[in-house]
């Protein structure tokens, strides 16, 4: 804050916004509306929930590991079993590897839909983002009738899963996913064609696919910019080692190229749920699973929503893990926040931080840095009045205007 | 022989002190055994510029009793996971950051600086992740000695019982 040159202003966005549930804060130092420069601060919502894996049973970290996120909830319990059942050598059944990729995708389904609904949202597009979280109440009335919840579905256990997929629930699956395909081609035609949209996300945001790599991009975000990093195709796990899977591409590197291909893997999504409800094998749902795990450690990588999600086990012969770390693809997406914030305007800031995905922290206080290197700190109340009086010098008075 | 077993006489044949250090867990999995500072910064330092090791997905702290382990994983176009494992004394946890290779691996580190204790050397300025402001020094969760149960959210003090006397 201290180097900043006069006329320069820094805006702190974030920690805290009463709707968001992932606080961050964003230091944004603006020349004009030019971004300069930018300070990406995580780690308010850090719950020590690793350290608390280290001190419970397997059984009870699933529960914990199910909640590190609410949106891609089954990918961590599906990342966390597949350590566990790894390290014991436990073979999951095929009906229950099939039931794990449905859920997962109607996740994924649910994940993309509040993506693109809160991405419209950010640009003020708010008919989209209505039309989009409705679709997604289909998707999560769905999850709710296969695991009994909206979110932490509990699907997952060691060896297999919990819930069974019935005659009934195979075919209101089928029939909510032919709702959702005419929906997203809708969705991809708006889009593709609908010139206000485009001209507000088309080289915005922009992370070219040098830049991906270097800052170590991950999922939609890297394969916007031409980076194949779909763990579902280049590590196949489970059984995506036997369903076809598509890997969605984009060479614009932008925050266009991200929306273009989240659209798309919806509906990849819903082609993988009809080979997945299609070639459900019969059998069994779950083995047992001991529950004193051999000592050793696993990485274990698969594809959440918003990209690769890295499980790191280490047991030690007990009923209790000696370490647990999880890197969810939305730390990994951080590290190019930074350089694609940079060169960009204030107003293009919100989308291009809900573009990797994340939930983005809205203002609660501002900095004005005056000529002569002064600042201070100022609360909304002084805003105002620092805001009415600058305008009434330059002969508008808005003083009397109630907000 | 596959890719893995090829990284692994590569890295053998360059470093020998890898020898029965080195292993094909499975496949896209290699790890290696506990490594010195120097043998990790040599080793990091080739994959890194010769053979195209271009990504580091994260780095895993791991607690090794009187050493802290720093897992770092890395891969390249072939997707083949390598896990160094460095290994530095608690008493003196200095280590190389690897943030000139690697601009991924930022965030992560600090994380270790953070919840382990590590130092590392030439890691860019920033703000601390992930721990509050007014976290109490010398406090590092996620070394085993540390117990959660004796720490005070409301004064973030950490008092340990003394020795003999246990704490309820």
């Amino acid at each position: 804050m201290s180097e900043v040159d006069k006329n320069q202003v820094i805006v702190p966005i974030g920690p805290q916004h009463p709707s968001l549930d992932e606080p961050g804060c964003f230091t944004i130092t603006l020349e004009g509306e030019k971004v300069v420069n930018a300070i990406i601060g995580v780690g308010y919502n850090h719950r020590g929930l690793e350290k608390a894996c280290e001190s419970r049973n397997y059984f009870q970290n699933l529960y914990i590991i199910e909640r590190v996120c609410g949106i891609c909830s089954h990918t961590h319990s599906t990342a966390f079993c597949r350590a566990v059942e790894e390290l014991t050598g436990v073979t999951v059944p095929a009906r229950a590897e099939y039931i794990r990729v449905v859920v997962a995708e109607l996740e994924r389904l649910h994940s993309h839909l509040l993506w693109l609904g809160t991405a419209c949202h950010e640009i003020g597009y708010d008919t989209m983002f209505m039309y989009t979280w409705r679709n997604r109440e289909k998707v999560l009335d769905i999850l709710a009738a296969v695991g009994g919840n909206r979110v932490n579905y509990g699907v997952n256990t060691f060896g297999g899963v919990r819930r069974d997929l019935d005659e009934a629930i195979v075919s209101a699956i089928l029939k909510t996913v032919d709702t959702l395909e005419d929906e997203i081609n809708h969705y991809l035609e708006i889009a593709t064609t609908e010139t206000t949209l485009m001209s507000r996300l088309v080289g915005v945001g922009r992370l070219s696919h040098e830049d991906a790599i270097k800052f170590g991009a991950v999922g939609p975000v890297a394969r916007a910019a031409g980076i194949m990093d779909d763990i579902r195709v280049i590590e196949p796990y489970g059984a995506y080692k036997e369903i076809p899977v598509k890997a969605i591409t984009d060479t614009r590197a932008d925050v266009y190229g991200r929306t273009v291909v989240r659209i798309l893997e919806m509906l990849e999504s819903l082609s993988i749920i009809r080979y997945c409800l299609k070639n459900l094998p019969a059998g069994v749902i779950a083995v047992k699973v001991p529950r004193r795990v051999p000592a050793g450690e696993v990485l274990i990588r698969v594809e959440a929503p918003r990209g690769e999600c890295i499980h790191y086990v280490r047991s030690n012969g007990t009923e209790m893990p000696d370490r647990v770390r999880v890197r969810a693809p939305s730390e990994a997406n951080w590290h190019g926040m930074k350089h694609m914030l940079e060169g960009g305007y204030l107003a293009d800031v919100p989308i291009t931080i809900a573009a990797i995905d994340p939930c983005y922290s809205c203002t609660d206080r501002a900095v004005a840095v005056h000529s002569e290197m002064d600042s201070k700190v100022m609360d909304w109340r002084e805003l105002r009045e620092y805001g009415n009086e600058w305008y009434k010098k330059h002969g508008v008075d808005v003083s009397a205007l109630v907000l | 022989m596959n890719r893995e077993e090829e990284i692994v006489g590569i890295l053998v044949k360059k470093f020998p002190f890898l020898q029965d250090r080195i292993s094909v867990k499975k496949e896209k999995r290699i790890f290696t055994g506990a490594l010195s500072r120097d043998e990790f910064e040599k080793i990091v330092r080739y994959v890194h510029d010769d053979m195209n090791l271009f990504r580091a997905h994260h780095v895993v702290g791991t607690d090794e009793g009187e050493n802290i382990g720093l897992l770092y994983i890395l891969s390249g176009d072939d997707n083949i996971l390598l896990a160094l494992r460095e290994v530095v004394p608690k008493a003196n946890p200095a280590v190389k950051s690897i943030s000139d290779m690697y601009a991924s691996i930022v965030l992560h580190e600090r994380e270790l600086a953070d919840l382990f204790g590590a130092v590392f050397e030439g890691l860019p300025e920033g703000p601390s992740y992930p721990l509050p402001d007014g976290w109490p020094k010398g406090n590092y969760p996620l070394r085993k000695e540390w117990n959660p149960k004796y720490f005070n959210k409301e004064t973030m003090t950490y008092e340990p019982p003394k020795e003999g006397e246990e704490k309820e």
